[in-house]
């Protein structure tokens, strides 16, 4: 017995030592494979498909991979500015309802086809067909080629914001089938890299020589998913990773302290929205809604929870969204608080439904909820899956709903114009005042009559508390300082484009 | 033989028609559709009526079951609402992966479990049986995703040995199949252990050692294949078990097998890839406990299988 358990000890610890020992010197040689021009990304969100057009082609993880393969006419700047992609120049008529791009010369698709105004009009065709949620963004809208660098759309109501809506606008040649899965399993494109890879793990992209631009310097850009944000960061940390953005604040002190890797926060779209269902009956009243607001310790809140990635927010929409106008901060005032809804008649037996979907806001919701508690307000806290939260979100079937509202079209048309007139029936809210002035300024080509007249629409939406407007979000990106040419952005859809890989 | 693999087989295709039933049965019961996620919180109330008509989800239940069950018999699941592709195409896609952690896994479990099922049953009450029995009862108790965070903690941030996440090369497979394998071996190692000391409590053990053999060619020539029964048992009936936690350790070590395609389609309500991932998993499930009791015959001549 004694020869067996002695023989047996000896055969495991020389075969964990020979295991981690081979493993030790493969995994150094795996590290050093993202270096010599290649880059790995840690996916944030999912990527399921890179149809633009499809349903699920307006989330952000989708959007992050197709900007790389496919232009658009225009996007927008890390500013909050516009700057043409494929198109050099746009103009509108009088009436904002015509619009005429004029394309840039001599781009060609990665297969080296020519880019065509046809292919322009064709993808913006199969792009309003398919009724993905970025289409609704243009109702009844057209394009058509009059020439071969010319496109134009027609509008079937005044849009000034076109330019900025168009960012989610991607262009595939023609003929590309609604559900072409061919075509997306080796695309074609016009943007700075093309596919090489899309399996359940890993998206890999490679440069696109043909790209107008000239061809990205870095030789591949690997996607990873990685769904667990300690898995994102254990591998940032090891050098499995090079870049990784959306660092909680609990995470971020100890990735500033890692001197390998260069850390920037930035203002990001995003909003922290609460909104007060306002078809509630106890809700109905703005003077309840206002003092539910002016109960919550927001300043403290955000000290607290987000001293480095949160600031308390001024606006509807963040300070980088064309529209943007500074309201008068609601104060917190329990006391007074308490006292409007008694003068208001609210019932304090009422039990209101905060609704939230992700794990990661269930310490502010909490927050919130606990500072309700304070002055006799009843809420029961749920937080639900997100196909849940979605149906019960547009059903209406909420008293209070916590959202992070981003706006990666940079304008208030995308989510003052969007989702706050009486006939968007999001949160229950009604005013026929706000309607004009969201039309009037959808209508008006002078970019500052536009921002006074959002301005006055948010002014209504803020004194009204349609929702609460706690917080502008920041995002904290982390990546190695073997890179440059990176720049973080505000929507979270970072460009490959500029990448590249010091010796 | 032939007779009653074709009866348990046929028992089988009842069991599939039972599980399939029941999964399109309870992804539809639960909240939430895949209409909703697909467009996201940004869609207007049109656009989710045109999407559910277009996926076919606005017809009565019993039309939609009729449907599924005329494809299904056909191992057609339909396109996946997700990914647009063949629902089992994408679920046979991550299967390899997926047999490659469970086999990893259970080769760990069964040589580990066994050897330290030896070391300890065949000395009962010793310092080693102590230490073992000790360590299987912990590693029982620790739950899978711990031990997978401790595993990358100390392997991959602490000393730079493996990767901590993902696939492609044998040094991916090391911290998900040691996850996944540790629970299941303790589990072997104290089965294997009771075993054994039982064994060497029998008589026939006991004429063995008068005859002259050593412990180590009792241990095992004799009692090692009496004791093996049991193990084979728990192996069979156990892949159930490592499916389920191959759910958790594909998602922390993002490892792209067939548990974290059921997550993703479970929380994203892609009814036809939870169907087709279901119907996969039950007819694997069935086929190891066939094996198991197959093989449990073989070993036992005493234990003759019902109908044979």
């Amino acid at each position: 017995m004694i020869p067996l358990t002695r023989r047996a000890a000896l055969t495991l610890g020389v075969a964990a030592t020979m295991a981690l020992s081979a493993c030790s010197s493969a995994t150094n040689g795996g590290s050093s494979s993202s270096g010599g021009g290649e880059v790995v990304i840690a996916g944030t969100y999912p990527v399921d498909s890179i149809d633009p057009g499809g349903p699920q082609g307006g989330g952000t993880g989708p959007q992050m991979v197709e900007q790389q393969l496919f232009s658009r006419l225009v996007r927008t700047k890390t500013d909050g500015s516009v700057e043409g992609d494929l198109a050099t120049s746009w103009k509108s008529d009088a009436t904002a309802k015509t619009w005429t791009f004029t394309l840039r010369k001599g781009v060609k698709f990665s297969d080296g086809k020519e880019l065509k105004a046809a292919d322009v009009a064709d993808s913006f065709k199969r792009f309003i067909d398919l009724k993905g949620t970025n289409a609704a963004n243009f109702p009844d809208y057209t394009m058509t080629a009059p020439s071969d660098d010319t496109v134009v759309l027609t509008a079937s109501k005044p849009d000034a914001a076109i330019p900025r809506k168009l960012a989610v606008f991607f262009v595939l040649p023609s003929g590309v089938g609604a559900n072409d899965t061919a075509f997306f399993d080796k695309p074609v494109g016009t943007g700075p890299f093309k596919l090489d890879k899309f399996s359940p793990n890993e998206i890999v992209l490679v440069p696109n020589p043909q790209y107008y631009g000239g061809a990205p310097k870095v030789t591949k850009v690997t996607i990873k998913k990685m769904p667990e944000l300690a898995a994102r960061l254990t591998a940032l940390r090891t050098g499995e990773a090079d870049v990784v953005w959306g660092i909680p604040d609990d995470q971020l002190p100890e990735v500033q302290k890692d001197s390998t890797l260069n850390v920037q926060i930035v203002q990001s779209s995003a909003v922290y929205t609460m909104w007060f269902n306002s078809s509630t009956p106890a809700l109905k009243d703005a003077a309840v809604r206002r003092a539910l607001w002016e109960a919550v310790d927001f300043p403290t809140i955000i000290k607290k929870l987000y001293p480095q990635t949160g600031s308390l927010s001024d606006s509807v929409v963040s300070k980088q969204t064309l529209g943007y106008v500074a309201q008068t901060p609601v104060k917190y005032d329990p006391v007074a608080a308490k006292a409007a809804l008694t003068a208001a008649g609210f019932d304090f037996g009422t039990k209101l439904r905060l609704q939230f979907a992700n794990a990661e806001f269930q310490q502010f919701n909490q927050a919130v909820v606990s500072d309700l508690q304070k002055i006799g307000v009843q809420v029961d806290l749920l937080q639900k899956e997100q196909a849940v939260f979605t149906k019960d979100l547009l059903a209406l079937n909420w008293d209070i709903n916590f959202q992070q509202l981003s706006n990666p079209m940079l304008d208030a048309a995308n989510t003052v114009g969007r989702l706050y007139p009486c006939a968007a029936k999001r949160n229950g809210y009604c005013n026929p005042a706000l309607d004009k002035l969201i039309s009037q300024a959808a209508a008006s080509t002078d970019e500052q009559e536009r921002v006074k007249l959002y301005g006055e629409a948010e002014k209504i939406i803020w004194d009204d508390a349609v929702g609460m407007f706690p917080m502008a979000v920041k995002y904290a990106y982390a990546w190695n300082k073997r890179l440059s040419g990176f720049t973080p952005d505000p929507n979270g859809l970072p460009d490959f484009s500029k990448l590249q890989v010091n010796s | 033989m032939i007779r009653v693999v074709v009866k348990r087989l046929l028992i089988g295709v009842l069991v599939m028609w039972g599980a399939a039933s029941l999964i399109f049965l309870i992804v539809r019961v639960a909240p939430g559709d895949p209409v909703s996620i697909l467009l996201g919180p940004d869609a207007t109330q049109d656009q989710v009526k045109e999407l559910s008509a277009s996926l076919g989800l606005q017809r009565p239940l019993a039309v939609q079951y009729v449907d599924y069950l005329g494809h299904a018999v056909r191992l057609d699941f339909g396109d996946s609402y997700r990914l647009g592709h063949p629902a089992m195409s994408e679920v046979l896609e991550r299967l390899p992966a997926t047999a490659e952690l469970m086999l990893a896994s259970t080769l760990i479990a069964v040589v580990l479990g066994l050897t330290l099922g030896l070391l300890a049953g065949g000395r009962p009450g010793s310092v080693v049986d102590r230490v073992v029995s000790a360590a299987a009862i912990a590693l029982q108790s620790f739950p899978t995703f711990w031990i997978g965070i401790m595993l990358i903690l100390v392997f991959a941030l602490a000393l730079r040995l493996l990767p901590s996440s993902g696939s492609g090369t044998p040094q991916h497979l090391i911290l998900p199949a040691i996850t996944m394998a540790l629970p299941f071996t303790a589990i072997v190692a104290r089965l294997t252990r009771t075993s054994v000391a039982e064994t060497l409590r029998e008589p026939y053990i006991q004429t063995a050692k008068s005859k002259g053999l050593t412990d180590r060619q009792v241990l095992l020539g004799h009692a090692l294949r009496n004791s093996l029964l049991p193990v084979v048992t728990i192996v069979g009936l156990h892949m159930g078990g490592l499916m389920g936690g191959a759910v958790i350790v594909e998602n922390v070590f993002s490892w792209p097998g067939l548990g974290s395609l059921v997550v993703d389609s479970v929380t994203n309500r892609d009814y036809e890839v939870v169907q087709a991932a279901t119907f996969v998993i039950a007819g694997i499930v069935m086929l190891f406990n066939l094996a198991a009791d197959l093989v449990y015959s073989q070993l036992d001549p005493r234990i003759r299988l019902e109908g044979s």
